[in-house]
């Protein structure tokens, strides 16, 4: 009787039915990960391009992306600022989105990427545990935002060759093929993370971008943290940044571009156009490997005791107390920074001077909470 | 659809046919239901949620 009723096509049907269901809900929760996240530009927006009207074969692949344009009401220099370039790293992504919805260009035309490898954004780095968003708190509620992965999408660019020979000629590991950090100047006919960097470059030369900025984090035990990075093209640029930065009471560093490690943003934009190239790092513990549990409070509030101990222990290339280093903290460096190269620019070159208003203080940005520049969530 | 898709979703659409065939030859529950979580991620495949 019991056989009858546990071992016959009743259960089977109940069995298909869950499945269904299963597939159904687990599917559709699955699928939002490729949703971007809506952005509200401020009343200083120009235009929103697509990275693929710099380089058409881009368009309807998961590599297109949008391109925030600031055109400003006198003549100057084009600035490009990149975010999202590693999605596992937040604070490119939010000081891109802070500046989209805050700024006006006075003076030049500013270019942003905020999601600069898009299908990175679409998956997490597997075995980390990460959360699939983190809140940011404002005023009228937590507004979400994906934290994605280092990599762009197997899903979009499978398989990985065992050694990557990058479009600069370095060798790498295999699946450095997916870091679009790797990738510059990027390949025309090449793998989908090459063509999102040639078409970046693309965007470089048909604008004629003169500064270029790559905005980055770093795990607190990797030597290069809280630096800027730059080609020797920049190298006066940042020495004067560094000056006003240190002024301000930041701590912070100036670490040269390595002639020899090819395929990275301030390498490959200096040498192959011609511009100045710098990368902004600052310290994110939800990256790293000593970090505790993963969580949306971990890459917002900074706090690990783990990453706090470590430091006690002088692991660390950053002091990181029991209070942590707040998302509120990252993005305002990287503001502080952007603002201090800008003013560095207009010193060295005042025709190529970009002049931005209404970028929110990176003073302001710490004490209030990056939420409390942001547009309410929809 | 290109055709290397359309060649795929056939192979995963097979193998789907087949569990479900199994889930009803089966007769106990916890074969039925392993059959089933197996199904789930063929599913998934199917629709192509990747």
């Amino acid at each position: 009787m019991i056989r009858k009723i546990f071992g016959g096509a009743a259960p089977a049907v109940l069995s298909l039915v869950l499945t269904a269901a299963l597939g159904f809900f687990s599917g559709r929760s699955f699928r939002t990960m490729h949703r971007a996240e809506p952005i509200f530009p401020g009343q200083g927006l120009t235009a929103i391009r697509l990275l693929s009207d710099y380089f058409p074969p881009l368009k309807n692949t998961h590599g297109d992306t949008e391109v925030y344009l600031f055109r400003g009401k006198e003549k100057g220099g084009n600035l490009l600022v990149l975010g999202g370039t590693h999605p596992n790293e937040p604070a490119g992504l939010v000081a891109s989105v802070l500046l989209i919805e805050n700024i006006r260009a006075e003076q030049g035309n500013v270019f942003i990427i905020p999601r600069a490898n898009a299908s990175g954004f679409t998956h997490s780095d597997p075995q980390e545990g990460n959360p699939q968003r983190f809140a940011v708190p404002t005023p009228s509620g937590p507004r979400l935002f994906r934290l994605g992965s280092r990599l762009t999408n197997p899903v979009d660019q499978w398989p990985d060759p065992a050694v990557y020979v990058n479009p600069a000629g370095q060798k790498l590991s295999g699946n450095e093929v997916r870091n679009l950090n790797r990738c510059y100047p990027g390949r025309a006919k090449g793998f989908l993370t090459e063509k999102i960097a040639f078409a970046i470059m693309e965007l470089i030369r048909q604008e004629k971008i003169d500064l270029g900025v790559d905005l980055h984090e770093s795990a607190p035990e990797y030597p290069v943290i809280n630096a800027i990075v730059f080609h020797e093209t920049s190298s006066e640029l940042a020495a004067l940044a560094l000056l006003d930065l240190q002024a301000q009471g930041y701590d912070i560093r100036l670490e040269a571009s390595p002639v020899n490690l090819r395929g990275l943003s301030h390498r490959e934009w200096g040498d192959e156009a011609g511009i100045m190239a710098v990368l902004l790092e600052t310290p994110n513990a939800s990256h790293g490997r000593l970090k505790g549990k993963p969580s949306s409070a971990l890459v917002v509030d900074g706090k690990d005791k783990f990453y706090a101990k470590a430091s006690r222990l002088g692991w660390l290339f950053v002091p990181y107390g029991e209070e942590g280093i707040p998302l509120a903290l990252r993005t305002a460096r990287h503001l502080a920074a952007l603002q201090a190269l800008l003013g560095a620019l207009a010193e060295i070159a005042p025709d190529k001077a970009v002049q931005i208003e209404d970028m929110p203080a990176a003073t302001e940005v710490q004490e209030r909470g990056v939420g409390a520049f942001l547009h309410p969530p929809s | 659809m290109p055709m290397i898709r359309l060649f795929y979703n056939l192979i995963v659409l097979y193998l789907s046919l087949h569990l479900i065939g199994y889930l009803f030859r089966w007769k106990k529950p916890w074969d039925q239901a392993g059959a089933a979580l197996v199904l789930t991620l063929f599913l998934l495949r199917l629709f192509l949620v990747k």
